[in-house]
């Protein structure tokens, strides 16, 4: 059987992938992670534990990415948008789905240049409307600056959903079961992807103990997270608390 | 740069003291679109010059000089838009009120370089990795506990945005010598510790389901019957070391990013590579 997304539910879910671009730029940085954006995508196609799982998989592969100085990094809230979409069709589920987030968000990477690019000629429109005093006009410059960046994530998604449900799973159906089964596996290791980033952020060489102690926490002491986290808060305050000792005497 | 010879029809209409409504109209300005019109050429320019126009305004007495104050604004700035920012921010609109928007401009400059590196740090490091991953283990188990707590946790996020703006508001100029004396270091080095220790705990804990499934077959004499007893692998590695698997794979992305200095992409791949040849050969 084959079940396609009528253009209601593509129209939706591109609104979703614009407001989520938007709201990043703007409000806040959590609101566009592909988390929240998979499990808003679960609850509108049906499926919301696909959306948690695909959300919560990109979400951890893109820990340590992060958008230094302006930096374009793989779109995963597209990408869990897209993944969950077509995740959620009869016969692709959670592999197909993971196996069509990935590539997604990063092809999107031309897109969110594109973008940043585009907004260049709105900043130079500002510039005559500043040259003017027309206050006016600065603020809709302004404002419809964000006409780039939503719309590089709306219309592909929009034409992704609409168009691509068919093709997308005759495409899965054909997959062998062995590379459905490795997919899967993929799925489970990427997060290190995530950590090995993130930890090169970090000076390991010099801090490498506090590490270890985390670690400890949880493979030996079998601390829940949030006991991790609150024992991470006081081994900084000692920490620094000691070294205020150490510099006044 | 005052013409002492304008007339009063040229005053502009908004011209006048600097109100509360003012101060809170240009924080939410900058707290909510500050990077709506961000660009390669000069980032987060526009969206800084839109959000200070309310204070502009007030303190341009003629069109000419707001036009020369709105083009003071429209340089390049670019910083972290939620810790950061906002401070800087505050600052400037109280040096603009008190008519010294040149300090203001030297202001921004000077600072949004630490305050970038400071709230980068902050945020990607420290604040970004516990949330993400506190809520993904709870979406992992399906509920939405997850995505509500990271919704939540980015409320807070920006609401804090508030507060800094009229500290820096506070501050004025005083704030170069506050970031000057030490603090920002001190915020650093405390969020990368507070960050390795929850990495280093959270790597096995999200990666824990990374086991392998090897079993040997082994010869036996129990009672001196000769039996199959069958061994698996995993219970013996983790004598060794608990979740041994998943920091190996941690590892070895490390390793190829930092030694050799391979792209996120490529490391991805080389990710997905070892997946697929460990799940062929049975070892994942």
């Amino acid at each position: 059987m084959t079940l396609t997304y009528g253009i209601g539910i593509a129209l939706i879910l591109a609104i979703v992938a614009y407001v989520a671009v938007v709201m990043n730029l703007g409000a806040s940085v959590f609101w566009h992670e592909a988390l929240i954006v998979g499990a808003v995508t679960g609850l509108i196609v049906g499926d919301v534990k696909l959306g948690l799982t695909i959300g919560a998989t990109l979400t951890l592969m893109s820990l340590g990415m992060w958008t230094y100085g302006g930096a374009t990094i793989p779109d995963f809230m597209t990408g869990a948008i897209l993944g969950t979409a077509f995740g959620a069709l009869p016969g692709v589920g959670l592999e197909g789905g993971l196996a069509i987030a990935v590539p997604a968000a990063l092809l999107m990477t031309q897109l969110d240049i594109l973008g940043r690019a585009t907004t260049t000629l709105f900043i130079h429109g500002a510039d005559k409307a500043v040259a003017e005093g027309n206050v006016r006009a600065v603020t809709w410059w302004h404002l419809l600056g964000q006409l780039p960046w939503g719309l590089t994530r709306f219309v592909p998604v929009f034409l992704a959903v609409w168009l691509g449900a068919g093709p997308v799973q005759a495409a899965i159906n054909g997959m062998p079961e062995n590379l459905m089964r490795a997919i899967k596996v993929t799925g489970s290791v990427l997060p290190a992807l995530g950590f090995a980033l993130l930890l090169t952020m970090m000076p390991l060489k010099k801090y490498w103990p506090f590490a270890l102690i985390g670690f400890i926490l949880f493979a030996y002491l079998k601390v829940p997270m949030i006991g991790i986290a609150l024992a991470a808060v006081a081994i900084g305050v000692i920490y620094l608390g000691l070294k205020e000792v150490r510099a006044n005497g | 740069m005052a013409n002492p010879q304008v007339e009063q029809s040229q005053v502009l209409p908004e011209y006048g003291p600097v109100t509360k409504a003012d101060l809170r109209k240009a924080a939410w300005r900058h707290n909510l679109t500050l990077q709506w019109s961000w660009n390669y050429e000069r980032m987060q320019a526009l969206g800084y010059m839109w959000s200070i126009l309310p204070i502009l305004q007030r303190i341009s007495k003629t069109k000419e000089e707001l036009i020369a104050n709105m083009q003071r604004h429209m340089v390049f700035y670019n910083t972290n838009p939620a810790v950061g920012s906002p401070i800087i921010f505050g600052a400037t609109c109280a040096l603009e009120e008190k008519g010294q928007g040149e300090v203001g401009d030297s202001l921004k400059i000077a600072l949004m370089g630490p305050f970038a590196g400071i709230g980068d740090t902050i945020q990607a490091i420290l604040l970004r990795p516990m949330v993400a991953v506190l809520a993904a283990s709870l979406a992992m188990d399906g509920s939405m506990a997850g995505p509500l707590i990271m919704f939540i946790f980015g409320l807070c996020w920006f609401a804090l945005k508030f507060p800094q703006f009229y500290w820096g508001y506070n501050q004025g100029v005083n704030l170069v010598t506050t970031v000057a004396g030490g603090a920002l270091e001190k915020i650093t080095e405390g969020a990368t510790i507070m960050g390795l220790v929850v990495v280093g705990g959270f790597i096995p804990s999200i990666m824990a389901s990374v086991t392998t499934p090897i079993k040997f077959v082994k010869q036996v004499t129990v009672d001196g019957q000769l039996t199959e007893k069958v061994v698996e692998l995993q219970p013996a590695l983790d004598s060794i070391l608990p979740y041994m698997i998943p920091l190996l794979i941690v590892g070895f992305a490390y390793w190829l990013v930092k030694k050799r200095h391979q792209s996120p992409i490529k490391v991805l791949l080389w990710l997905t590579i070892l997946a697929f040849v460990c799940s062929y050969l049975g070892i994942l």
